[in-house]
This record gives C-alpha cells, sequence and structure tokens, in this order.
C-alpha cells in the first residue's frame, strides 16, 4: 500500500498545476484560478482523509480532529508535523509551519526582484511574486478545508505567508458551525 | 455467510450495496440496512457506553433481527460499512478483520479521482473486490 | 406521574374490577326484552361509578376511600372461557365493525415528517387500536389461573310472573347454567348472593310482587333481596327519552329503536339498586373476605416456621407427576387462596398487600412448576409494582419473566401472553420508554396471527416515532411491515394508511427501491380499491425508474397503464416523468431578418454570419434596431425579445430520453403555445408572470385544453410519434407556425406516451431568460420563449443544385443557384456574399444555359467578357456579388443564377453564403432580410502536380520543366487533358525528344509520373517568332482532337486568381517565374453518384513556380565553332561573345575575366573581390585597368572592343586580346552581351575555356564559375582568306 512518490515530482506537479491555472487557463481572473485550485485540493484533501483516519478511532470533538490534522496528517503529506497549532476557544484554529516543505523551494525571481530594485520600485515585483506564492498557497488550503469537511467540521481555511517560509493557515469553523447549528 | 453488506454515506444516502443472496429479498436488505442507520445513530448519540468503545469505528453487533445478525461500522468521516449475515456465531475478530478489509477498499474506491464525493459508488473493481473479501470471510468462517 | 393517572392505570381499573354473576329467569330477560335489551344490559349503564365515597380499612386496620369504583356484570352463560377459534370471530367482528364505525381516511394528504413529530400518540396510532386491545385483553378472562374474574357476587332474578320464585330462586343456583369454572370448583361457588325480583308493571299492579318479595325477605333475609320495578312508562307521557337513554347510548346498547318502556323512576330505583349492592354488600364483603383470607395465610404461611414448612411440604410433593398446566388446585388449595386475597386486595387497591401475596406465591407456584399459574402471579406483581409507582426494575423484570414463561407454556398461554406483552407495553409507554415498549409490541407480534401481528407492529411504530430522539427508520418499516400484514389479511384500507403514513421516511433521502416498493404497492392497493386517480399518482412517482431490474419497470409500466386505461379517462400530467426532457438542450430556432436555407444552418455561430455580412447588411452593428425602431409598437422593452414572421415556422428543439431499458411509444409530441393578438410589450412579462402562477397552483384546469383551444385559429402545430428504446436519447424538432401578428409564448411541450396519459410540461427558462437579460441578451438568444410575430413579408428560399458533399480537390463544376420567393410580393435588389471565393464564383447570366465542358471551350469564348485581372486581385479576398438591379424575384417564381464551383486543397471546409435582398414593398418594419447557406464540403485528394523547372543548358530563354503528377485519389484515375501555363508571355511545348507524353495521359490511383515539357520565355520574342508557340499544351492523344479550354476566361482565370492569392501566402520563393493549370478529367470514377458526370473538369492551379537553379546568373558563350583563315596573310582573330542573363531578382555585379594560363584550381576560387586583387598581383597591370575599365564599362560597351596584343611569355596556342577583364552590373532579369576576342596563330583546335565569371548581388550573396566557364571549342582550319562560316 505504501506507495510513494518523490518529493522533487510533487513540487513539480504542483507549481506546474499552478502555473497552468493561474497563467494559461484563468490569466484573465485570477480568483477564478485560485477557485479551481482549491477546488482541487480540497478533493485531495477530502480523499486522503478518508485513508489517513483508517484504523482509528473517530474523533470525539473538533479538537481531535485538528490534532489529527496537524500531527498524523501533515506527517503524512509533509513528513513533518505542524509546528504550533493556536485557537481561540471560538472555532479558530491557527496552524503553523514553520518550515512550510513546499515553500522552500519558492524564490521570487531575481530578475524580477533585480530590475524592480532597479526601477525602485518593489511593490509589483514582490506583489509578483507574492501573487505567485499565494496562488501555490490555494492548494493546500484545499486539502486541510477538504480534509476537515470530511472529518464533519466545515470551515474556512486561509494562509498566511508573511514570513517565508513560514506559513500559517488560520482554519475558521465558526460561522460555518454557526451555520451547521 | 454474509447476505448484504452496504455502504451509507453520511447524510444517511446509501452508497454502495450488495446483497449476496441469489434470491430477490433486495428489498428487505434495504430494509434492514436502513433500520440499522436508526441503531448506528443511536448508538453514536447517546453515550452511554465507556469512552473505550464510544470512539471505535467499529460498533459491533447493531441488532439481531429473527435471522440475520447486522454489524456496523463507523468511519471518521461519518461513513457507515454495513454487514447482514446469517452466521449465528461469528467471531467478532473476523468481523473487525471484515471490516478492515472493506473499510480499505472502499478508501480505495473513493479516491478514484472519477469519483464524485457523495455519489454512488458504481466501480466494477470495486464490487469484484468486495465481493472477494465476502468469500473469504465466508471461507475463514468455515475453516 | 401517578400511575393512576397514566392509560394502564385507568385500563386496570376498569378491567381489573369485581365481577358480578347474574342469573336470570327466562320471564325476567323476556320483560327486559321488551326494551330490546337483557337484563346485564338494562344495569351496564350503572354499574361503573366515577365517584363514590367508600371508606375502606386494609387488612391492617389502614382506613382509605375508594373513589372510583366498577363492577363488571355477566350472564352466568358468559363466564365462561371463549374457546381460541370464538375468540378470532370476535375479534375480526370487532375489527370489521371499528371500521364501519371510522373509516381511515385515505383521500387526504399523507403526512409529512414535521407534522408526524408533532403528533401525540393518540393521533398517531388510531383510537381504535385501543378498543381492539381491550377486546383482545377481554378474550382471555374467565381463566382458571387467576381469580379476579371469578364473580365476587351473583345477581338471582326472578320475574314476579314466575310460580313460586322461591323455588326458583334456589334452584336458578344450582341448575346448570351456572358457569362450568364454578362446577369445576376451580371458582368458589360460596359468593355473595344478591335475590332480585323483576317486576314488570306493565302486568299489572304489584300488590302480588310485594308479597313475593315479603316472602323472599322472609327466606333469604332482609338485606339480600331486592324488588326492582321496570317498564312503568305509560302510554302518553312520551317524556325526555332522549335524556334517559343516554347512558344506554353512550354503552352503545339500544342502537335499535326500540320502543323503550323504562321511565326515569325506574332508572333511578336501578341506579340506585346498584349503588347500593355494591357500597353496602359488594365492598364491604370484599373487605372481610381479605381480613379472613389475609388471617388464613398469615397463619399458615407468614412467619419463619411457615415458610420452612412449606418448602419441605413442597420438596415432598415435588414426585407428584407433573400437569401440562401444573398441578390441579382447587379454590379451597392455599394457593387459590392467596390469589384470591391477592386480587381481591388488587381490586380494592390495596396494592402492597396484593403484592405481598402474589410475590408470596409466586415462589410456590414456582416450586410446584405450574408456570402458566407462576406467570399469571408473575403478571400481577409487576402491575401492582407499576400502580405502587415503586421499583420499576423490579416491574419490568417481572413483566418479561411472565411474558416468557407465558410464551413457555405454549399454546395454551399464548394469548395471555399477548395480554402480558400488552400491558407491559402501556407500562413502559407511561414511563416514556417508548423503544422498550416498541419491541415488545414487536415481540407480541411475532406470537399473534396476521392480522393482530399488524395492530401490534403499527403500535411499535408508533412507540419509535415517539421515542426521543425519534427513530423514523424503524418507525416507517414497522409501518411497512404492519401494512403488509394489513395486506395479507385483506385489510387493504389499514395497508395503505400504514404505507401512506410511511412515506415520508423514504422520500427525501435516496432510497429509491424502498420508495419505489411503497409507492408501487399503494397505487396497487388504491386501485384494487377503485380509487384509480390516487393510485396514478402513485404510480407516477415511480415512472422513472431507471435504477430497477428490467421486469420492474415492466411491471410499473403496465400496472400504471393497466389503471389508467381502467380508469378510461385521459390524464394529463404535469411533469411527466417519461420521458425525461433535457432542458440544458432546449433551442429555439426562429428567423427574424435572418432567414437560414436550412435548419442546420443556424447552428453555425451568429458572430461569423455577422463577419460575412458586413458590408452587405445596411447597419451590421445592430441589426434589429434599425427596422425595429420604425416598427410602431416596438419600445426599448420588445427590444431583447426576438421577432419572427407570420406565416413562418419557429422551431424547437428538444432532447428526450428514456430512462427505462424498455422502449416506450410517445407520440404527439407537440409545443403549447399561446398567441396572444396585441404586440404590447408590457404584456409580455405579465404572461410570463401568469404561466408561473398557474405552475405554482397546479393547473386544476388542465392547460393542455386550453392551449389547444387557439391553435387552429391563430398557429399551428407540429405533431411527431416516436418509440424512445431502453435509454435512448433523441431530439425532437417541434414545429409552431404563427398566422396572425402578435405575441407567440411558447409555454411548454405536450406529448401522450402510448396513447393513454398526456404529459406536459412548462419550460421554465423563461423566467431565467428574464434575469439572463438583463446581462445581454446574446446569452439567452437560443431559448427566447417570446416571440414578437410581425405581419407576414416575402422570403425567398435557396438552394444550389448539385452542390456535392464530397468533391475532388480541383474540380470544376457549373451549379445553379435557385432563389424562390415563397410569398407574394417581390424582392429586390439581391446581393451575395461568399466566405470562400476560392470554392464558389457567381457566373454570369448567360451562362445558365451552358453545359460544361463546352462554355469553356475557346469557341464561344466572349472577348468582352473578359475580366480586367488586375484589378480583380483584391476584391476577390471576399467576393461581395450584387445582382444586377434588373432581376426583381417576384412572388412565387423562382430566380436562378449560374455558380462556378472548385475544389480548393482537401479537407472539409464550410461554405457559407449569406444572400440580401430587400423587400419592394415593406409594409412591416423589415426592411431587408438576408438568407444563410451554409454547405459544408469535403474535398478529396485527387491529382497532385509538381513542377521543376531548370534553364535548358543551350538556350537562355528556354526552360525544361518537370512535372511530377502524383494521384492521391483513393480509388479514381484521372486523365491529364491539358497543361496550360497562364499568361501569354510563355509558350509550352513538349521536348522534341520525348513527343511522347501521350502514352502517359490517364493516371491510375496511386500511380505516380513525371514528364518533361520546355517552356519558352516569349519576352522581346518578336510576334513573327512566338506564333505556333501556345501557351496551352494539349496532353490527350494526338489522334482526338479534344478541344483546348481556354484558361484565359472565366471562371478559370477568376479561380486561378483566387488559387494564386491563396497560395501566396505558401508561396516560399519570392520570384516566381509563372503558373501552370492542369486540367484533366476524371474518368473511370467510384463517384460518379456524388460528382455527377464521369467527364467531369479537374483544374489544378500550380501558381509560383520558379526556375530552380544552382546560381545567380547564367551565361552562354556563342561564336562560330568552325573558323577557316589563311594563316599564310595574317593571325586570325575571332570574334566571340558572352552572353549573361541575371536571374536574381536584384541587381548583380559581373565581372568577366580572361586570362591566358589555365589557372591552377588551389588558389582560384577565392570568390570575393579581395581574391581577385590578390590575383591581379599574379597578373602585372591588372588592378589600374580594371579601374577605368569599369568605369568605360559602365559609360560605353563599344569602346571596350579595343585590341592589343598581349606580351605573355607562356604562350598558349591562342591569347585572349581585347581587355582581360570586363566588369558590368546587371538590372534583374536582363541580359547583357560581352564581347570578346581571340587571336588563334596556327590551326587546331582549341579550348576556350579559361576564362571566369565572378559575380554579386547587392545583398552580397556571391559566387564564380567554377574555375572556368562552360568549356568551349574553337576549331580554326586553314582555308580560303577570310571566310568564315558561322554554325
Amino acid at each position: 500500500m505504501g506507495r510513494e512518490v518523490a518529493e522533487s515530482c510533487i513540487d513539480g506537479v504542483i507549481i506546474e498545476m499552478v502555473s497552468a491555472y493561474s497563467t494559461r487557463f484563468y490569466s484573465s481572473k485570477p480568483d477564478v484560478a485560485a477557485r479551481r485550485i482549491e477546488a482541487i485540493g480540497y478533493q485531495v484533501g477530502h480523499q486522503l482523509s478518508e485513508r489517513y483516519t483508517m484504523e482509528r478511532p473517530r474523533f470525539a470533538d473538533h479538537l481531535e480532529a485538528i490534532k489529527f490534522i496537524c500531527k498524523d496528517f501533515w506527517t503524512e503529506v509533509f513528513k513533518k508535523q505542524i509546528d504550533n497549532l493556536k485557537t481561540n476557544h471560538r472555532g479558530t484554529f491557527v496552524l503553523q509551519d514553520n518550515h512550510f516543505r513546499w515553500l522552500t523551494r519558492i524564490s521570487l525571481d531575481p530578475a524580477v526582484v533585480a530590475n524592480t530594485e532597479a526601477a525602485s520600485e518593489g511593490e509589483s515585483g514582490a506583489d509578483s511574486g507574492a501573487q505567485m506564492t499565494s496562488m501555490l498557497l490555494y492548494f493546500p488550503c484545499g486539502i486541510i478545508r477538504g480534509a476537515l469537511t470530511n472529518l464533519g467540521i466545515p470551515c474556512a481555511v486561509s494562509a498566511d505567508m508573511s514570513n517565508l517560509p513560514a506559513c500559517k493557515f488560520p482554519c475558521d469553523t465558526r460561522q460555518l458551525v454557526v451555520l451547521v447549528f | 455467510m454474509i447476505v448484504c453488506v452496504a455502504v451509507v454515506g453520511h447524510q444517511n444516502n446509501p452508497l454502495y450495496l450488495e446483497s449476496f443472496t441469489g434470491g430477490d429479498d433486495a428489498l428487505k436488505l434495504h430494509h434492514i440496512v436502513h433500520c440499522s442507520l436508526d441503531v448506528i445513530d443511536e448508538r453514536v448519540n447517546n453515550p452511554k457506553r465507556s469512552a473505550s468503545t464510544l470512539n471505535e469505528t467499529f460498533l459491533g453487533l447493531l441488532y439481531p433481527t429473527e435471522n440475520y445478525k447486522v454489524y456496523g461500522y463507523l468511519t471518521n468521516t461519518k461513513v457507515k460499512l454495513i454487514m447482514v449475515t446469517t452466521d449465528l456465531d461469528v467471531k467478532d475478530a473476523d468481523v473487525r478483520s471484515f471490516f478492515r478489509k472493506f473499510h480499505a477498499a472502499y478508501v480505495d474506491a473513493v479516491s478514484n479521482p472519477f469519483h464524485v464525493p457523495g455519489k454512488k459508488i458504481t466501480s466494477n473493481s470495486f464490487s469484484e473486490r468486495v465481493g472477494t473479501i465476502v468469500k473469504s470471510f465466508g471461507h475463514s468462517m468455515s475453516l | 406521574m401517578d400511575p393512576i393517572r397514566t392509560y394502564l392505570g385507568r385500563l386496570l381499573l376498569e378491567e381489573i374490577t369485581p365481577v358480578v354473576m347474574v342469573i336470570t329467569t327466562p320471564l325476567a330477560e323476556e320483560a327486559c326484552q321488551k326494551n330490546g335489551f337483557s337484563f346485564v344490559d338494562m344495569l351496564l349503564p350503572f354499574s361503573l361509578f366515577p365517584r363514590i365515597d367508600v371508606p375502606v380499612r386494609t387488612a391492617s386496620d389502614q382506613p382509605y376511600r375508594l373513589q372510583m369504583f366498577k363492577l363488571r356484570l355477566f350472564h352466568a352463560s358468559n363466564i365462561r372461557k371463549q374457546n381460541y377459534e370464538a375468540a378470532e370471530e370476535h375479534l375480526k367482528r370487532v375489527i370489521s365493525d371499528l371500521n364501519e364505525k371510522n373509516p381511515p381516511d385515505l383521500l387526504s394528504e399523507p403526512p409529512q415528517l414535521d407534522t408526524a413529530l408533532t403528533k401525540s400518540e393518540s393521533d398517531l396510532c388510531p383510537g381504535w387500536i385501543k378498543t381492539f386491545n381491550k377486546e383482545l385483553i377481554r378474550t382471555v378472562s374467565f381463566s382458571e389461573h387467576e381469580s379476579f374474574d371469578h364473580p365476587v357476587a351473583c345477581i338471582l332474578v326472578a320475574s314476579s310472573k314466575d310460580e313460586e320464585p322461591i323455588n326458583k330462586f334456589t334452584d336458578l343456583f344450582n341448575m346448570d347454567q351456572t358457569p362450568p369454572l364454578l362446577n369445576e370448583g376451580v371458582m368458589d361457588p360460596k359468593m355473595l348472593k344478591h335475590y332480585v325480583l323483576l317486576h314488570d308493571n306493565q302486568d299489572g299492579s304489584t300488590e302480588n310482587a310485594a308479597s313475593i318479595f315479603a316472602e323472599m325477605r322472609g327466606t333469604f333475609g332482609q338485606y339480600d333481596c331486592k324488588m326492582l320495578c321496570i317498564n312503568s312508562l305509560r302510554e302518553g307521557d312520551e317524556n325526555n327519552n332522549e335524556v334517559m337513554w343516554l347512558p344506554y347510548r353512550n354503552y352503545g346498547i339500544l342502537d335499535h329503536g326500540k320502543t323503550c318502556c323504562l321511565n326515569t323512576d325506574d332508572l333511578n330505583q336501578i341506579r340506585e339498586f346498584m349503588q347500593d349492592l355494591t357500597c353496602n354488600h359488594i365492598i364491604p364483603y370484599m373487605e372481610q373476605k381479605i381480613r379472613i383470607l389475609n388471617q388464613q395465610v398469615s397463619t399458615t404461611r407468614k412467619g419463619f416456621r411457615n415458610q420452612i414448612k412449606n418448602l419441605w411440604w413442597r420438596k415432598g410433593k415435588d414426585d407428584m407427576p407433573e400437569a401440562p398446566d401444573g398441578p390441579m388446585y382447587t379454590f379451597s388449595s392455599v394457593e387459590s387462596q392467596i390469589r384470591l386475597l391477592g386480587d381481591y386486595a388488587f381490586m380494592l387497591r390495596d396494592y402492597e398487600l396484593a403484592l405481598s401475596n402474589y410475590r408470596l406465591l409466586s415462589t410456590d407456584y414456582k416450586l410446584d412448576k405450574a408456570w402458566k399459574r407462576y406467570a399469571g402471579v408473575q403478571e400481577m406483581c409487576a402491575l401492582s409494582y407499576f400502580m405502587l409507582d415503586q421499583s420499576r426494575k423490579e416491574a419490568e423484570y417481572c413483566m418479561e419473566n411472565a411474558f416468557a414463561t407465558y410464551l413457555k407454556v405454549g399454546s395454551l398461554a399464548q394469548r395471555n401472553a399477548t395480554r402480558c406483552g400488552l400491558w407491559w407495553a402501556e407500562m413502559l409507554k407511561a414511563r416514556g420508554q417508548y423503544k422498550e415498549a416498541s419491541s415488545v409490541y414487536t415481540r407480541v407480534s411475532n406470537e399473534e396471527p396476521t392480522l393482530h401481528a399488524a395492530i401490534m407492529l403499527e403500535q411499535a411504530s408508533c412507540c419509535y416515532l415517539l421515542s426521543r430522539p425519534p427513530m423514523l427508520r424503524k418507525y416507517g418499516f414497522h409501518l411497512i411491515l404492519a401494512g403488509n400484514r394489513y395486506y395479507m389479511s385483506d385489510q387493504k384500507q389499514h395497508a395503505i394508511r400504514a404505507y401512506r403514513n410511511a412515506l415520508f421516511v423514504y422520500r427525501d433521502n435516496s432510497w429509491s427501491y424502498i420508495n419505489d416498493h411503497v409507492h408501487f404497492n399503494i397505487g396497487r392497493w388504491y386501485g384494487s380499491l377503485g380509487s384509480l386517480d390516487v393510485a396514478i399518482k402513485h404510480v407516477l412517482e415511480i415512472l422513472a425508474c431507471g435504477h430497477q431490474s428490467q421486469p420492474t419497470q415492466n411491471l410499473f409500466l403496465n400496472e400504471f397503464f393497466h389503471f389508467v386505461q381502467s380508469a378510461g379517462k385521459r390524464f394529463d400530467v404535469h411533469k411527466l416523468r417519461l420521458p425525461t426532457i433535457n432542458m440544458s438542450s432546449f433551442k429555439v430556432i426562429h428567423e427574424d431578418h435572418r432567414t437560414y436555407a436550412s435548419a442546420a444552418d443556424f447552428d453555425m455561430q451568429e458572430s461569423v454570419w455577422r463577419d460575412l455580412e458586413e458590408e452587405m447588411t445596411p447597419t451590421a452593428s445592430a441589426p434589429r434596431a434599425n427596422w425595429l425602431d420604425t416598427h410602431p409598437k416596438s419600445s426599448l422593452k420588445t427590444y431583447d425579445h426576438c421577432v419572427c414572421v407570420a406565416g413562418e415556422v419557429v422551431r424547437v428543439e428538444i432532447e428526450l430520453k428514456n430512462p427505462l431499458q424498455i422502449p416506450i411509444p410517445i407520440s404527439g409530441i407537440s409545443l403549447m403555445c399561446e398567441l396572444s393578438g396585441n404586440s404590447d410589450a408590457s404584456t409580455l412579462d405579465n404572461g410570463a408572470a401568469s404561466f408561473a402562477v398557474d405552475e405554482s397552483t397546479g393547473h386544476t384546469e388542465s392547460p393542455v385544453n386550453r392551449l389547444m383551444d387557439g391553435d387552429d385559429s391563430s398557429f399551428n402545430l407540429s405533431k411527431h410519434d416516436l418509440v424512445l428504446g431502453g435509454g435512448e436519447t433523441k431530439r425532437v424538432k417541434l414545429k409552431v407556425t404563427p398566422k396572425v401578428e402578435g405575441i407567440l409564448k411558447i409555454v411548454g411541450v405536450r406529448w401522450t406516451l402510448s396513447e393513454s396519459v398526456v404529459g406536459y410540461r412548462y419550460f421554465e427558462v423563461n423566467t431565467k431568460k428574464k434575469t439572463k437579460a438583463k446581462k445581454g441578451a446574446r446569452i439567452s438568444s437560443g431559448k427566447n420563449l417570446t416571440l414578437i410575430v410581425i405581419k407576414g413579408i416575402s422570403k425567398l428560399e435557396g438552394r444550389i443544385d448539385g452542390l456535392p458533399a464530397k468533391a475532388f480537390m480541383g474540380d470544376l463544376q457549373l451549379l445553379n443557384l435557385k432563389l424562390r420567393n415563397t410569398s407574394e410580393s417581390a424582392v429586390k435588389n439581391i446581393k451575395m456574399k461568399i466566405n470562400h471565393p476560392r470554392y464558389l464564383i457567381p457566373g454570369n447570366s448567360r451562362e445558365t444555359d451552358l453545359s460544361i465542358p463546352q462554355c469553356l471551350g475557346e469557341k464561344n469564348a466572349h472577348e468582352e467578357e473578359r475580366y480586367n485581372l488586375t484589378d480583380n486581385k483584391d476584391t476577390y479576398k471576399n467576393l461581395l456579388f450584387s445582382f444586377s438591379e434588373s432581376n426583381v424575384v417576384q412572388g412565387g417564381e423562382t430566380f436562378s443564377w449560374p455558380i462556378w464551383f472548385h475544389c480548393g486543397t482537401p479537407g472539409k471546409v464550410s461554405l457559407l453564403i449569406s444572400i440580401y435582398y430587400e423587400m419592394e414593398n415593406s409594409t412591416s418594419g423589415m426592411t431587408y432580410r438576408t438568407l444563410r447557406m451554409h454547405h459544408i464540403l469535403e474535398v478529396l485528394p485527387s491529382l497532385d502536380a509538381s513542377f521543376v523547372i531548370s534553364p535548358c543548358p543551350s538556350k537562355l530563354k528556354e526552360y525544361l520543366v518537370r512535372m511530377d503528377i502524383v494521384n492521391r485519389a483513393s480509388s479514381e484515375s484521372f486523365s491529364l487533358h491539358q497543361l496550360s501555363c497562364v499568361g501569354d508571355k510563355w509558350a509550352i511545348s513538349t521536348l522534341p525528344s520525348c513527343t511522347d507524353i501521350t502514352s502517359v495521359q490517364t493516371v491510375l490511383a496511386g500511380q505516380a509520373l513525371s514528364c518533361f515539357f520546355k517552356i519558352q520565355d516569349l519576352n522581346g520574342v518578336t510576334e513573327g517568332e512566338c506564333t505556333g508557340h501556345r501557351s496551352n499544351m494539349l496532353m490527350g492523344t494526338e489522334g482526338s482532337r479534344e478541344q483546348l479550354f481556354d484558361i484565359s476566361k472565366s471562371p478559370l482565370i477568376d479561380f486561378h486568381y483566387q488559387e494564386r492569392h491563396h497560395q501566396d501566402k505558401l508561396a516560399k520563393v519570392s520570384e516566381s517565374l509563372l503558373d501552370f493549370i492542369l486540367i484533366s478529367k476524371a474518368i473511370g470514377s467510384n463517384f460518379e453518384s456524388e460528382a455527377g458526370s464521369s467527364h467531369q473538369l479537374l483544374s489544378h492551379h500550380m501558381c509560383h513556380c520558379s526556375v530552380t537553379r544552382k546560381s545567380l546568373i547564367s551565361w552562354r558563350m556563342s561564336v562560330p565553332y568552325t573558323i577557316y583563315h589563311d594563316f599564310s596573310s595574317s593571325i586570325c582573330e575571332v570574334e566571340l561573345h558572352v552572353d549573361v542573363l541575371n536571374c536574381s531578382p536584384n541587381q548583380v555585379n559581373v565581372q568577366v575575366s580572361t586570362f591566358d594560363y589555365t589557372p591552377d584550381t588551389t588558389e582560384n576560387p577565392s570568390s570575393d573581390w579581395s581574391g581577385a586583387s590578390s590575383l591581379s598581383t599574379k597578373q602585372s597591370g591588372w588592378s589600374d585597368i580594371s579601374l577605368e575599365n569599369d568605369i568605360r564599362v559602365m559609360s560605353s560597351p563599344k569602346k571596350v572592343q579595343k585590341y592589343h596584343k598581349s606580351t605573355s611569355e607562356s604562350a598558349p596556342p591562342f591569347v585572349w586580346c581585347g581587355s582581360s577583364a570586363i566588369q558590368l552590373s546587371l538590372e534583374p532579369a536582363c541580359a547583357a552581351r560581352v564581347p570578346l576576342k581571340v587571336c588563334v596563330f596556327a590551326p587546331g583546335t582549341y579550348n576556350l575555356s579559361n576564362y571566369e565569371l565572378r559575380w554579386k548581388d547587392v545583398e552580397g550573396l556571391s559566387g564564380s564559375s567554377a574555375g572556368q566557364g562552360h568549356p568551349f571549342y574553337l576549331t580554326v582550319l586553314e582555308g580560303p582568306h577570310g571566310k568564315v562560316t558561322p554554325v
């Protein structure tokens, strides 16, 4: 059962997918591209959670499920655990990965950076890079959301990459919980 | 022998139901499976049992009808696996192992990228695999 | 809660009460029967005392009061155990007349989930079930093993008309009409006796009776005697009858309106009698009896010693043989005594006492293995526990125990088990343990015959629903089981009721299998009950059951059709599921100013047509606006509604799918439309709204009828019949043709399923479109359901005769465009636009009668028709052909125009032809229309010719041409007919050597051949020379004088220019020499069917053929070959010259240099001018001369011819004289002649190859003749002086 794929391949596939969606298919409307990528991630997370929760007792509450995501799920996917999990006890959890694997190989295009610095307006270069990275992050967001939803925790997941390669994933289960009840 | 296995989604919608009796008692089996959902809900919702068994995926014997025994299994993703057997003395271990295999088969089936979550499972390979699992179950019983 | 308040409590208070046995003389009965009821019935209403306040004392002198009390009166003959069959009969009767009393309502809507959850138990399971339960329990009364049914008292009744009534009384009791149990000694014969003398006032005065009564008192004692006077109603005072009979009515007695002779006094008397009997006799009697029994029991059994003794004694009894239901106990036995004590205590509500005795007794019975009695006692234990409302566990345990034991006893006690179960369930319900109760009911149902089982299951299902949280699925399941049982014991209404109540469980989520079964059975049963509409309604639910097996589908369908036929009338079913209509495929095709030759043309994108019609239509931007504004009633609202023309067809395409595996015949598929007369825009919306409304109201009056009535007057519809195979999907094109102008609403579609059921469905897209229209009508253009019908205007229908679907590349045909004006008014100013003028070119009117290939011949070439080719070139990009103003197509007549057709490159091509025409008299807003024709043409590959042109070595102006022909057709073979080169600058001719290309005139399929020609450039050739040269060459056999085709006239030349224009794009060589046209004929064709006559013409156009050369320039040295010279006189000077031709597209500098030694090859091919200078260092005086030479050449080539003797030491037999290097620059494609002179000193043959040409064009592309020029030999002979003979 233990079929494995070289990590570089995964990275390549993801980067290719992101670039394909964001530059080729929906280059005009990035939000659609983001939604599509997130949807793919959602399905992946949905199915992965289905697989990784085999042979486990059911989760008593949300916190257990989230912990599962942080520990086992994350280990299965990224070979490491989430480094830091925070929650305000009102349904929002923040998963922080100090060394997010899929971002370790991301670096802003030096040419872009250079000429933007030369042009002394660093925003666009930084923006393009940031935008690209955020595009990359929609996929893991989708994965987390899919997994949690499949575990019965509908939530909204965003990503915060203020300081790379550390990455935070705030999962907000609150308003949806309100919707549920 | 096992007369029926079923997969029921988290909205209690049937995802897969296969009867292994030649006869056309599909309706009855549907009813049995459908009713067993009530028992599962009951088991899960009122935690009168001890915490250890509370969260176990294997729910054990749901209820004995006049000539069937219905066993249940509830995954973390609120998917119910149900097995109806006519054997009177079933060893718990056998049922557990059966459900483990069954669950694995289910997971592989839904991991198929062309499977739409929440829709009926229509993959032939899945049904074949389940068939073999069921046969093996009967076999192990006979041993 | 207080157990008394609970249902079970009340039940017990009513059911477990003292029994009073009544024995009457026949005369007494007779007296009662005057009123139509028995004596018991007469007393019955007064046997229940809601509030008699009787003080009682327990055995231990605890005072308490009995509030509510009841006596059970039975005639002695009824005090016996019913045998099973009798009980069954009785119960059946009960159920049936319960049904008559309140039949289940089957016409109301089945309950929904939310309503069912809010219901209380009472209205969940119908009330008659409780009565049934009571009856069921009563069937086991008077059993020997329990004594609360044993009569406590006995009322002996004699009539005053009996002779010596005293004796009557005595032998009444001894007569054998006393119950068998009494005789068997199970009951205690020593019971409280009460003697009643019944006097019928209608039989005269009461004196006699009074005397008898006195006598009775004497014999039986003061208090135990009573005299009742009845029937004391006189004629005349028919007073408040109804009020009096009220109690009887409540008891259901006295339903037959018999004359009733009791009056108020009688009733009061009876009431007092009963009251007195209860308070003063029965209760005290029981109380006292309890005391006595208690005494005995406590003396015999209470206390440790007694226990031990008792135990030991029982042990001793063990060896006695086991009776089937335990040992026989007479009333006198201790056990019976205890039991009696317990029961009395229970009936007097002294539950502690009862309980203690029951428990005491149970151990005994257990030891005796008297299981039935044991069970009975356990039962009573449980009940007493319940009434005491203490230790529920005990109670349940006892019940369980009793139930199990009864079952163990077997068929004898089976009904007792049922009763026990019922009580048990009631107890659980009273405590809110509904789930357990339901399981008890289920267990009971297993023991009972079908009908009872059904009732039990129904109660079980109720309990499941009432349990918190409600277990809906079990509720449904048990209802289904119950219904099934009901059905088996043909109680169809109840079966239906049960199923209906279960419906909502399966409705929502996708347990279709069960849902289908339920619906189907309900339908079937309704059908058998005769209410077919409901039946059909239910079966309709499951018609589209694709998931079912095929036989099941068959079953459903047949049942359905059976119902429909037996119903007889026509059914209009909204949203009939068969077949399923795929609304996404829904499409409306209508023609406003854009008309289409065929429906298929509608599929083309609007944009394509727009581009095509751009400069043809008046305003391409918003084509509708221009005439809509002229439309009188048009407002902005109507702008995005589409328009159709009265009298013209509007097509609607939908996709029908058959979900089943069995074919279904569908007939009469047609649209439902409404055509409202006024074309006011405002009505559009509220019209749509109105449809939305009556969709919601569910169409009380069949819309089918409503929408049909209009159709003969204002529009007519097309009807389609088809059969959908299993799982098949078909597209149907429905047509509606409005006749008058107004607003046409396409409302929905209607069809008939196998001639029996009419289904109809509304198009919801209407509402969707409204929202869409905001964004832009473009999107919803295909789905517009509201059309403005404008007045009928003229319309052209067009087609092109004989336009093939497949044709060979290069196929050339003359087709005929036929335009038919269907209307009566004329159209004018017809223009035509073709997207591929390479394929289609309109001819001119003369050619209509002509026929290929004669018209192409040279003979009838209309010279004036010859196009001016140059200015055509540009206009041919996108041909706009406007027919001459003169031709106006009158109404109804057909206008035809020739069209030349020619196939370009192989492959699929879609030809778009748009024809624009204007109305002669445009009464309506529409001034013009366009007719759009779309044709998809597949061009098959045929001959594929390529040319290689190489310069002829001998002549500068002539070229050798190799034509390679490959026949790429699959099976077609062609015969080459003619090869022509376009324009008159070229002459083509066969090579003199090989004139026999005629041998290869036909090219078979797949064959490749190449043949050689010579072409000659006629530039600067005088007319005289070029006569005899032809630009066309016939390739046929010499013998057959087939006519040549004139390629220089239409249409060949037009197509040629199209081809040329087309091939311009792919022409790689900038310098193009000439174009060829190869004309061939298809012979032996297997495409005759498609491609018409076998002698059809193919013309292949090979443009931009260019000469393949190795170098930029070509040159030849031309001299006389042989010279006679008299060397005696002088040395021989020979004039010769080199002709240089520039073949490169741009200017070239050429240098011709001669040298008198044979240059060695090492240093020679230095092809640039530096190399030349290096070479000049070797030759003295090269460079300086060269420059001025250069200038001279530029200025005047004449001067070059000055000659001086060369002084070179290495003396070849000849020397070049004149300038050794001449340089000149050549304009593109022009030639120059460079004169040279050579001096020969002796006769001989000389190789004049030691000259060299170097050239360089402006682009730096340079080269040189390889070492030497073409070798050339000059022969000089000794001969007569000055005689030069040129060759």
